[in-house]
């Protein structure tokens, strides 16, 4: 196969961020909250999961309507549509909105979802709801064209899943659509919902933490006494578009999505495999892509989701791809803030990158009072570091072997 | 607001298609294919690996397993990458769990829902199952699974892509009619699950087939509310024909958003002379080309 590198290419750039979070939704917020290592995670409404052996999650408490403008639904009739549709449209829209681009004014633009149950949560929803779809004969178009109707957009519209690394393979399409000239800019993110089956369905998988009497305390990546992750809902998009373009407009560029590696561990459909040389090597990749070196990173988002096989995993992945030069990158998680948004996780996690960019500070890694041996890195436990941070790396490795890398460079 | 994007060069892009093959089977044979061993040329593939898999997954991996066997070219799979889009898989065990939930709670989710009814589960299961490495996704999910998945697919080998892939599968999936469940989960009847796997590689001239993607100069949204279609006897057909050299011929995708995707010979201006449709069937996704 013909190599094309990605340095010989135009730099493809972030000029709108939309989120909704455990942590918040406007960009400031969420900084606001990471850095100041607050905890998304909270007991949940025991009249909805009374009958969950896990009463404990990161929910998004708040869902704010999008400017009737950008979407076309007065807040009325956007909170009449259902929490899956909500919870995607709003980031969404702020994203477009952030960009200063209108939905009118022709460009093609395109929209990327990463959503990886889509069926499977609409399905719930309406059963506990009384409905029952999962038992009819539909075919029902997916939220991802409704979106994009929503929106006005014109240009392609798809949903992707990879498992933890949905939103991030979202990022990675829509970048190369822009670089393809199949469009002229793209919604990129994901988002997910809690409910009671995944929560089930992860509690029996041994997946999560069970820490019921201390949920605040229960999301602890790279810690000895680490026994699972905490689920949560939420996530974010953004605008992506050729950096020419952007500067032709006088858009305000958060950040330029410089690199991504993926590969698959091709070994289990749920554990991630204990060699870490593919997630290695999906970090190298995203290196290579984004033309940096080890040395020049200066933060790694760890994917460190608090399960004690995922994290010792990774921590032996981030030394492998970046040798040496790991001793001195610091290496935090947000998860243990956000709990795990499991589709809309990596990119929640590039706005963290982006807030270490726009702030100059590594967020922390809240709960590691006792990194564990196995998990040897720069940790950046409890309380954010200060940091000049030009090239942050962002790592997801879904459930079945799926991994990702992200690389996000500051504006040039 | 500034908006002075300029209209975009018309981007083209292709890929080959190496092998295809198309499998279908009724719930009740999938359990049988389910369980049995698998096939001699799977030498990767566990005893018993799809047990607990979902029927559009179990139908996909044979349709893999068929492709592997008729083609002739070698191909590296440790740099294979996999696009599935199957469409509305994984309503039967969800029906169940549900069923399951009401009645005896958490504890009687199976914590197989997640790795076997999520949208890369059929992706995940060919990638493990063929111990492969390159990257892994599920796109779509609903009836118009066929074109995102085609889309998708081509995305991956364009220049500058970050897939790094040598080769990879396309799997599309879906019911002949979506089964009908009773309260417990269990489908009314023995509804038809089907799948058409394609190995894709870069385009190359000596390629069977190749796909390329034509954009219209403003792309806009088609969407057919009605246009509920994936079909796969239909699309198979014209992979058949267009592939059997008996004649020029093409056949043409197009996707909600107006791209067309066309599946042709390598022939850089092959003509569309062969045209056929299955009898009684209205493919509304896809239109013939011109």
């Amino acid at each position: 196969m013909s190599v094309s590198l990605r340095i010989d290419r135009e730099p493809v750039v972030i000029t709108g961020v939309g989120a909704v979070s455990p942590m918040g939704s406007a960009f400031d917020e969420i900084a606001d909250n990471l850095l100041a290592g607050r905890s998304g995670v909270r007991s949940v409404d025991p009249g909805e999961y009374a009958r969950e052996p896990v009463q404990f999650a990161a929910p998004v408490t708040t869902i704010p309507a999008p400017d009737a403008d950008t979407c076309g639904l007065s807040p009325e009739s956007f909170y009449a549509l259902d929490r899956l549709e909500q919870l995607c449209l709003a980031p969404v829209a702020a994203a477009l909105q952030d960009s200063g681009l209108s939905r009118a004014a022709g460009p093609r633009i395109g929209l990327v979802l990463g959503l990886g149950a889509e069926h499977l949560k609409t399905w719930e929803l309406d059963f506990l709801d009384g409905g029952t779809q999962v038992f009819g004969d539909r075919r029902d178009r997916t939220l991802v064209h409704r979106l994009s109707r929503r929106l006005g957009l014109g240009g392609p519209a798809v949903t992707v899943a990879a498992a933890c690394a949905s939103s991030g393979y979202a990022m990675s399409m829509g970048r190369t659509w822009i670089d393809s000239g199949w469009v002229d800019a793209c919604l990129v993110g994901g988002c997910d919902i809690l409910s009671p089956t995944a929560i089930a369905a992860f509690y029996n998988l041994r997946a999560l933490s069970r820490r019921n009497d201390d949920p605040a305390k229960a999301s602890r990546p790279f810690d000895g006494d680490r026994d699972g992750f905490v689920m949560a809902e939420g996530g974010a998009f953004f605008m992506l578009e050729r950096q020419s373009a952007a500067r032709s407009r006088g858009a305000r560029i958060r950040g330029e999505l410089a690199g991504v590696g993926m590969s698959s561990d091709g070994a289990h459909m749920v554990i991630p495999s204990t060699d870490p040389v593919q997630a290695a090597r999906a970090i190298s990749a995203a290196l290579v892509d984004a033309g940096v070196g080890p040395d020049q990173v200066d933060y790694v988002n760890a994917h460190a989701a608090g399960t004690p096989v995922g994290d010792v995993a990774e921590a032996g992945a981030i030394r492998m791809a970046l040798g040496a030069a790991a001793d001195g990158i610091p290496v935090s998680s947000t998860k243990s803030m956000s709990g795990h948004m499991i589709s809309g996780a990596a990119a929640f996690e590039a706005v963290a990158c982006l807030v270490a960019i726009d702030r100059q500070a590594v967020p922390p890694t809240v709960n590691l009072d006792r990194p564990d041996v196995q998990c040897r890195l720069d940790h950046v436990p409890h309380v954010f570091r200060p940091r000049r941070v030009r090239v942050a790396a962002s790592n997801s490795f879904g459930f079945g072997g799926s991994n990702l890398c992200l690389v996000i460079r500051a504006a040039a | 607001m500034n908006d002075s994007l300029q209209p975009p060069t018309s981007g083209q892009a292709g890929c080959a298609i190496l092998g295809h093959a198309f499998v279908e089977s009724s719930l009740s044979g999938v359990a049988a294919l389910r369980e049995g061993p698998p096939p001699a040329s799977a030498t990767h593939l566990p005893a018993r690996f799809l047990r607990h898999s979902d029927e559009h997954t179990v139908v996909a991996v044979h349709a893999v397993l068929a492709v592997m066997a008729s083609v002739k070219q070698a191909v590296a799979f440790d740099r294979c990458g996999v696009v599935a889009a199957p469409c509305q898989a994984g309503r039967i065990m969800t029906a169940r769990s549900l069923s399951m939930l009401r009645t005896g709670g958490a504890v009687m989710v199976s914590p197989h829902i997640v790795p076997q009814c999520s949208l890369h589960s059929l992706a995940g299961a060919v990638s493990v199952a063929l111990g492969m490495h390159g990257p892994h996704l599920g796109v779509g999910g609903g009836p118009d699974a066929l074109a995102e998945g085609l889309f998708s697919a081509m995305s991956l080998f364009q220049p500058g892509a970050a897939s790094g892939c040598d080769a990879a599968w396309l799997i599309v999936t879906e019911w002949a009619s979506e089964p009908e469940l009773d309260a417990s989960g269990a489908a009314i009847g023995d509804p038809v699950c089907r799948a058409v796997a394609m190995l894709l590689a870069p385009a190359a001239v000596d390629a069977p087939l190749v796909l390329s993607l034509h954009l219209p100069p403003a792309m806009v949204a088609t969407v057919n509310e009605d246009g509920m279609g994936g079909d796969l006897v239909a699309f198979t057909q014209a992979l058949d024909i267009c592939g059997s050299g008996a004649a020029l011929a093409s056949w043409t995708v197009t996707c909600p958003w107006g791209a067309q995707i066309r599946v042709s010979k390598p022939e850089p201006a092959a003509l569309a002379v062969s045209r056929r449709r299955p009898a009684g069937r209205v493919p509304m996704p896809y239109r013939e080309a011109a």
